[in-house]
């Protein structure tokens, strides 16, 4: 009988959090998670830099340290290694368009699902993103 | 003429040039109307005022939801009914979204990090 | 039988368990004193070389390097002549004779009074507004509450306060006074504005932590040190104005220096910080 609730608890929770993740990774269906091997548009990742390391958009350097960019905070983990930490470039823009799905207590901005930054603009800082 | 017919002709006449300045006045708004931009600007920003008050009535709004409106009208108003409609779109989805933000939120839930 | 039994004894303690996940969510079983505490409790962990007195200093109570700038800002205090300014008026008589010394009697040093939870107006009192009651009903116009001379006489009140210690309370037997309370709690854990940022998420979560340079403070001793000359204002301002600021900050409109929410906001924050010194007017950058 305990075992059964456990289960059925369990099953809950992967399905609900099976849901959540596929809700938070609709507007990334035009992206391809395998196009690791493509190398990344130096344009667009030059878009992306600027978007992301700029105070007025995305300003990823107020919470995160990032290359040599200028007096970053550090309440966000830094930009390193983002290959081998998001091997699906998915998971890592549904981080960045609201990372409140994952875990509802982040502090990091939803980039995404509350606007500060439109989609194209988004999939321009993952592209600069995943190439640190 | 007497007293009487004296009142009613400046009464009759009075009505009519009420009639005249409606008339000319429905017909400048009639000449803008005619763009059907104009009337999907207006409608646009009409909505998006309403959201933006929706979500101040929950204490929800964003701080640049209000200036986007007036930014939408001021481009109504020159015409640029293309900027008129982008930046009322934008205040309409603020407005939404800071409602939302409240509402989900309206039982107060502390955080896990904070123990008692 | 056994099963149903059995059955009966689950679903008690399930009901039980959901009623208690209730509670706590809600926050229903906490009060004043246990959130204070917990706050305490929550830094302590944090910082645990900084003694409890230190917090009155703010964010210099945890980051040492602004500490020393802050210390020779304090040798030529820029908040001196607002000081003098704000002696004037306290001794100034109004239009009709009387003065803030009517209203006060004890003053200036009333900064220990306030805020409190006002049961005649049934809302929590603050001293600017309750300086601006006093100026209007001797026919004086209110003052504003974010910039200008309020900033004077609330600059010389708290100067005359200095060493009193905060001592809020919360009459828990008057349900207005715990829904206030209550309220200033709800606005402090909730997100707004479109950075989605709560009080709580810098000045509690990533207390301490960085936002480019700027050492995020901890609410213990938010409320003991107003009003502040920012370098960044070039001036004296009001905690309410500072309410607004970060408000607008996180992108979020802000509400009403004086109204509702945020006097209830300082009733709550201004609870954390019991037994903390008053040391205002301040400095900050």
């Amino acid at each position: 009988m305990r075992k059964m609730v456990r289960l059925v608890s369990t099953l809950v929770v992967i399905t609900s959090a099976a849901w959540l993740t596929a809700c938070s990774n609709k507007p990334v269906t035009k992206q391809e998670p395998t196009a690791m091997a493509a190398p990344a548009d130096p344009k667009i990742v030059a878009a992306g830099k600027a978007i992301a390391t700029g105070r007025s958009q995305g300003n990823c350097l107020a919470c995160h340290m990032i290359e040599d960019g200028a007096s970053p905070g550090n309440i966000g983990p830094p930009l390193l290694a983002m290959k081998a930490r998001y091997p699906d470039k998915a998971k890592l823009r549904a981080q960045i368009w609201d990372a409140t799905a994952a875990n509802p207590e982040s502090a990091m901005v939803p980039f995404g699902r509350l606007k500060v930054l439109t989609d194209d603009e988004i999939d321009k800082v993952v592209e600069y993103i995943w190439t640190l | 003429m007497n007293k009487r017919n004296m009142i009613g002709l400046l009464i009759l006449s009075l009505l009519m040039a009420v009639q005249v300045a409606v008339a000319a006045d429905s017909k400048g708004d009639m000449a803008k109307m005619d763009n059907p931009m104009a009337v999907k600007a207006a409608d646009a920003i009409t909505k998006a005022e309403a959201a933006r008050k929706k979500a101040a009535s929950v204490d929800g709004e964003w701080r640049d939801t209000g200036k986007f409106i007036k930014k939408a009208e001021e481009a109504a108003k020159a015409g640029d009914y293309e900027k008129a409609l982008k930046l009322a779109k934008k205040a309409e989805d603020e407005g939404k979204l800071g409602y939302e933000q409240q509402v989900s939120q309206r039982e107060l839930k502390m955080p896990s990090y904070l123990k008692y | 039988m056994r099963l149903t039994v059995m059955g009966r004894e689950i679903m008690k303690k399930i009901l039980i368990s959901l009623a208690v996940l209730a509670l706590t969510a809600t926050g229903v079983q906490a009060g004043p004193e246990e959130d204070r505490m917990a706050f305490v409790k929550y830094y302590k962990a944090k910082f645990p070389s900084v003694p409890d007195k230190e917090y009155a200093n703010g964010v210099y109570a945890i980051d040492p390097v602004g500490r020393e700038n802050w210390e020779a800002i304090e040798e030529f205090p820029p908040y001196e002549p607002f000081i003098d300014a704000g002696k004037e008026m306290w001794e100034k008589p109004f239009a009709n004779g009387k003065g803030y010394k009517d209203c006060f009697p004890d003053g200036p040093a009333i900064q220990h009074h306030y805020p409190n939870w006002d049961k005649k107006q049934k809302m929590v009192m603050t001293l600017p507004l309750a300086l601006n009651q006093c100026r209007e009903a001797n026919g004086e116009k209110p003052l504003k509450y974010k910039k200008g001379p309020i900033n004077n006489i609330l600059s010389y009140i708290a100067f005359q306060s200095r060493g009193q210690v905060v001592n809020v309370k919360v009459p828990m037997d008057d349900p207005g006074a715990v829904a206030a309370y209550e309220e200033g709690k709800k606005f402090y854990f909730t997100r707004r504005g479109q950075l989605n940022f709560s009080c709580a998420s810098c000045h509690l979560q990533n207390t301490g932590l960085k936002v480019r340079t700027e050492i995020l403070s901890p609410s213990v001793g938010h409320v003991t040190n107003w009003p502040v000359y920012r370098s960044k204002w070039g001036t004296v301002g009001t905690l309410h104005r500072r309410f607004s600021g970060c408000n607008n900050n996180i992108r979020a409109k802000a509400l009403k220096a004086q109204g509702r929410q945020y006097r209830n906001l300082e009733y709550f924050l201004s609870y954390l910080s019991n037994g903390q010194e008053f040391n205002g007017p301040g400095a900050r950058k």
